[in-house]
């Protein structure tokens, strides 16, 4: 059977072509640093309780925070050592708790310690068990829902997975160094594994449509799941949010400002896929991840296999070009934090560091020169698909006052109208009308200052218009709720 | 070398305090030599590259052939001319930045090169130069500045100095220039005609051949009358995404079939459509001016609105009114307009009610 499906792309968007600085198909394992910080909330969920005290032996793969009651998933440690402190530290402007663990380097890891049957012969709830040990469970911006509180919703709710590795970001993992070998028949096994825990889902791989050799492998190994379907689309930035992937492959209207899950959905990547096989086959607890480091700011872009809670500077020390200065930006080049705190831990929500060239040099005659390796939503540059962009740090131009040319617009990907509600946020004419125009759908891709050839940071005006809307008494309940059947707990849905 | 210069100039001002409010000039001489050095905040952390200075350049280079072709057929005077309005168009700009305490914005490179390309070659200096800078108060200042601006600065201009001086806007027109180098090595024609093609069909019903049309021959506004250049600038302008081509394509195809159907029911008061869409300054006005991002709707069906409104209004105004070209007022009328359309298509969008959706 055919399990291939092409589908349309949204209105709006931008590709990103030919950006300098790709992750290379290459994958480094850093051994188990000498310490690491653990933070006791990554990903999704509440902040899990620590069950160790300072002193403590631990190994690598021992539990060390959990909380059965919130919703959350156990934290392991992931080396092997002593529990130096417990410390509270603000981390991506949240106060979160850290275990500080001194270790031996020692790479050892503590399998889960559950039976390892086939999976195959396993009950669902012991399947859901290990899963939530395992602490994968996390992942995904909802968790993966399992009778452990996991998630916000549970199984049986679920219609429908998206797998997703579009790659529709400047810079992107690739699918093929994660699956390379033997881990596509890992990667087979893992949605196989989550199809039993989701009963009722349809799972959906979402891919590049330029991963044509891949698809087609992946096609093979999937002839006979009629529950899975392989949909290939453009990879057109931000094609890769859920917000983005539901209308295009179910043609259906997504709550924004909602998870997900509330509509019935769980999105993963290929990686959580691959965690899930590692938990539930091997045994392994979620105590390392791969990384990708991207952009020009980097000697070398090579994948790397990290334990978590290794502090960035271990990480990146190598790496790092020495001529220029560089900005560090985590996941995302254009929604992505500022890192500039290098003693900060990976979490497991960490997929991409990202360094590009801070550009404070000012150019002669800036606005006419060719600009072969400038990137332009415009075609205003003589500058082709296949030469090579370079990202930096440069704003490329004064701020200047709207004219309108609505770019803006036309790249939205939720078609609201960001110039004409920048304008009115600075113009402080916060009202209903800000509302009726949509400004809870914003998605806050920020494409649209991305674009703005005034250099207008509309994005955050548009952020700051739904806060002030806030202090009024508008939330995005209020649009989404009375048009919306949404599932999962209250507290989740905004219901008081 | 340029670099030691301005840097001389801050220090001045920084000692003369009496000097302070001239910054925005040096701003603006500095800004046009370097580029910014400033560097994103927060995310996202990586911009476009294009700016407004790129983006009305891009509408220069696109006016280029139109410029040369002017240069070609009226003589180096039309050079001259351009600079008079550079001069007096940016001086009432520096005056307004300065009262104002603001940048200076790039809006009026794009402006002064466009008013001079729409008047006729015969015009003196003094028109220019007036025009020029009632355009920019009048169509621009007054309104706040770039941006806010209702009525497109140029046309603004254009349609005074037509009705303040009629005699010297309507009545005579050089022949261009055609022989060898033509009008690079003349400063201006000096054969007299009296009549546009537009101007001969409404008095005399003559058409006016299509290749002279075409390769601009015929007489009109300096930078009106090469219609392969403008195709070609405008053609340009779209790929680049500076001008959108809704309205263009709208304006044109709404031209054409308001006097098709016109032409068919009466033949002797509508000119056949290729003729019209080939004289006076639709094309220019089409491409150039309809176009001005700030002036025209930003919805894209207001866009469409705009193009067929446009259409209409121009064929009308050649067809009925005393005036033998429509497109200005045209452009101008529904300028007047475009807050309006805007209005309504936004209001139309979201006032849209939703039904309860089930996942
Ligand atoms: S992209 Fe910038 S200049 Fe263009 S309409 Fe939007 S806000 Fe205005
Ligand atoms: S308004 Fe929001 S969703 Fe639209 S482009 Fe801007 S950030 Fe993205």
């Amino acid at each position: 059977m055919n399990r291939i499906k092409h589908y349309k792309t949204f209105k709006g968007g931008y590709k990103f072509v030919n950006f300098t600085g790709q992750p290379q198909d290459k994958l480094i394992e850093l051994g188990a640093p000498k310490e690491v910080l653990i933070p006791l909330r990554q990903g999704f969920g509440n902040e899990v309780m620590p069950i160790v005290k300072v002193g403590d032996e631990v190994k690598a793969g021992q539990i060390i925070g959990r909380d059965d009651e919130s919703i959350s998933s156990p934290i392991h440690s992931s080396i092997t050592g002593k529990v130096k402190e417990i410390i509270k530290k603000n981390y991506f402007r949240r106060e979160v708790t850290f275990i500080v663990i001194e270790g031996d380097t020692s790479s050892e890891w503590l399998k889960l310690d559950i039976s390892e049957k086939d999976w195959r012969l396993c009950t669902e709830e012991e399947l859901e068990k290990k899963l939530y040990l395992s602490g994968v469970t996390r992942l995904g911006t909802c968790g993966i829902p399992t009778r452990y509180k996991s998630s916000i919703i549970s199984p049986n709710e679920v219609e429908y997975l998206f797998v997703h590795g579009i790659g529709s970001e400047p810079y992107n993992i690739l699918p093929k160094t994660l699956l390379s070998g033997k881990k596509l028949f890992h990667f087979i096994e893992g949605i196989q594994i989550l199809k039993k825990i989701l009963p009722k889902a349809k799972i959906y791989l979402c891919l590049s449509n330029k991963e044509k050799k891949l698809s087609e492998e992946i096609e093979k190994l999937t002839y006979d799941f009629d529950w899975f379907e392989l949909a290939l689309l453009e990879p057109k930035y931000p094609q890769g949010y859920d917000e983005m992937l539901v209308p295009t492959i179910l043609g259906k209207s997504f709550p924004y400002g909602y998870s997900a899950a509330n509509i019935g959905i769980i999105s993963l990547n290929i990686r959580a896929i691959l965690h899930v096989y590692e938990a539930i086959v091997e045994n392994k607890p979620f105590i390392d991840r791969i990384i990708a480091l991207s952009g020009p700011g980097f000697k070398e872009n090579p994948h790397i296999k990290v334990r978590i809670g290794t502090p960035l500077q271990e990480i990146i020390k190598n790496y790092l070009v020495s001529e220029t200065r560089v900005r560090v930006i985590l996941n995302s080049l254009m929604t992505g934090h500022l890192l500039n705190d290098y003693s900060l831990p990976v979490d497991s929500t960490f997929s991409h560091i990202i360094a590009i060239p801070e550009n404070t040099t000012r150019e002669l005659f800036s606005f006419l020169r060719p600009g072969l390796h400038s990137y332009s939503y415009s075609n205003t540059f003589l500058t082709l698909k296949r030469f090579s962009k370079r990202p930096d740090t440069n704003i490329h131009g004064e701020e200047r006052p709207c004219i309108s040319c609505s770019w803006c617009e036309e790249v939205c990907p939720v078609g609201i109208i960001p110039h004409l509600l920048s304008k009115m946020v600075k113009k402080n004419m916060i009202d209903e009308r800000l509302m009726k125009y949509g400004i809870f759908n914003c998605i806050g891709c920020n494409l649209c200052s991305f674009v703005c050839p005034s250099k207008i940071p509309l994005a955050k005006n548009i952020k700051d218009g739904q806060e002030k809307l806030i202090v009024h008494g508008c939330d995005r309940t209020q649009c989404i709720l009375p048009y919306f059947d949404l599932k999962g707990l209250e507290e989740y849905r905004g219901i008081k | 070398m340029i670099r030691k210069l301005l840097d001389f100039g801050y220090k001045l001002l920084e000692k003369n305090k009496k000097l302070e409010k001239f910054k925005p000039v040096l701003n603006a001489v500095d800004g046009f030599f370097f580029g910014t050095a400033k560097t994103t905040i927060s995310s996202p952390h990586c911009v476009d590259c294009i700016d407004i200075k790129r983006f009305m350049v891009t509408v220069i280079i696109a006016l280029i052939p139109s410029l040369l072709s002017a240069v070609y057929f009226y003589g180096l005077r039309v050079i001259f001319l351009i600079i008079i309005s550079y001069i007096f168009g940016g001086l009432s700009e520096v005056v307004f930045a300065i009262i104002r305490k603001r940048e200076i914005e790039e809006g009026f490179l794009v402006t002064g090169l466009i008013f001079p390309l729409t008047l006729p070659p015969t015009v003196p200096w003094w028109v220019v130069a007036i025009g020029i800078i009632f355009g920019v108060i009048f169509g621009k200042e007054v309104f706040g500045g770039t941006g806010r601006n209702i009525f497109n600065p140029a046309l603004v201009g254009r349609i005074f100095v037509t009705i303040s001086f009629p005699k010297i806007m309507t009545i005579s027109w050089y022949k261009p220039l055609v022989k060898g180098i033509a009008g690079f090595g003349k400063w201006k024609p000096d054969a007299i005609t009296s009549a546009t093609p537009l101007m001969l069909y409404k008095s005399e019903k003559t058409l006016t051949s299509l290749k002279e049309l075409l390769f601009g021959f015929a007489p009109g506004c300096l930078g009106e009358t090469f219609k392969i250049g403008i195709m070609i600038g405008g053609i340009f302008l779209v790929f680049t995404k500076v001008a959108n081509w809704r309205i263009p394509l709208t304006y044109l195809l709404s031209v054409f079939f308001f006097s098709y159907f016109g032409h068919i029911f009466s033949p002797d008061k509508f000119a056949p459509p290729t003729f019209q869409l080939l004289t006076g300054g639709l094309l220019f006005g089409a491409f150039f001016m309809a176009t001005d991002p700030v002036t025209s709707p930003f919805t894209n069906q207001g866009k469409f609105i705009v193009g067929i409104m446009l259409g209409f209004l121009t064929v009308i105004i050649r067809v009925f009114s005393g005036y033998v070209e429509g497109v200005m007022f045209a452009i101008l009328l529904v300028n007047g307009f475009t807050p309006l359309i805007d209005y309504l298509v936004v209001e139309r969008k979201y006032g849209r009610k939703y039904k309860i959706i089930k996942y």
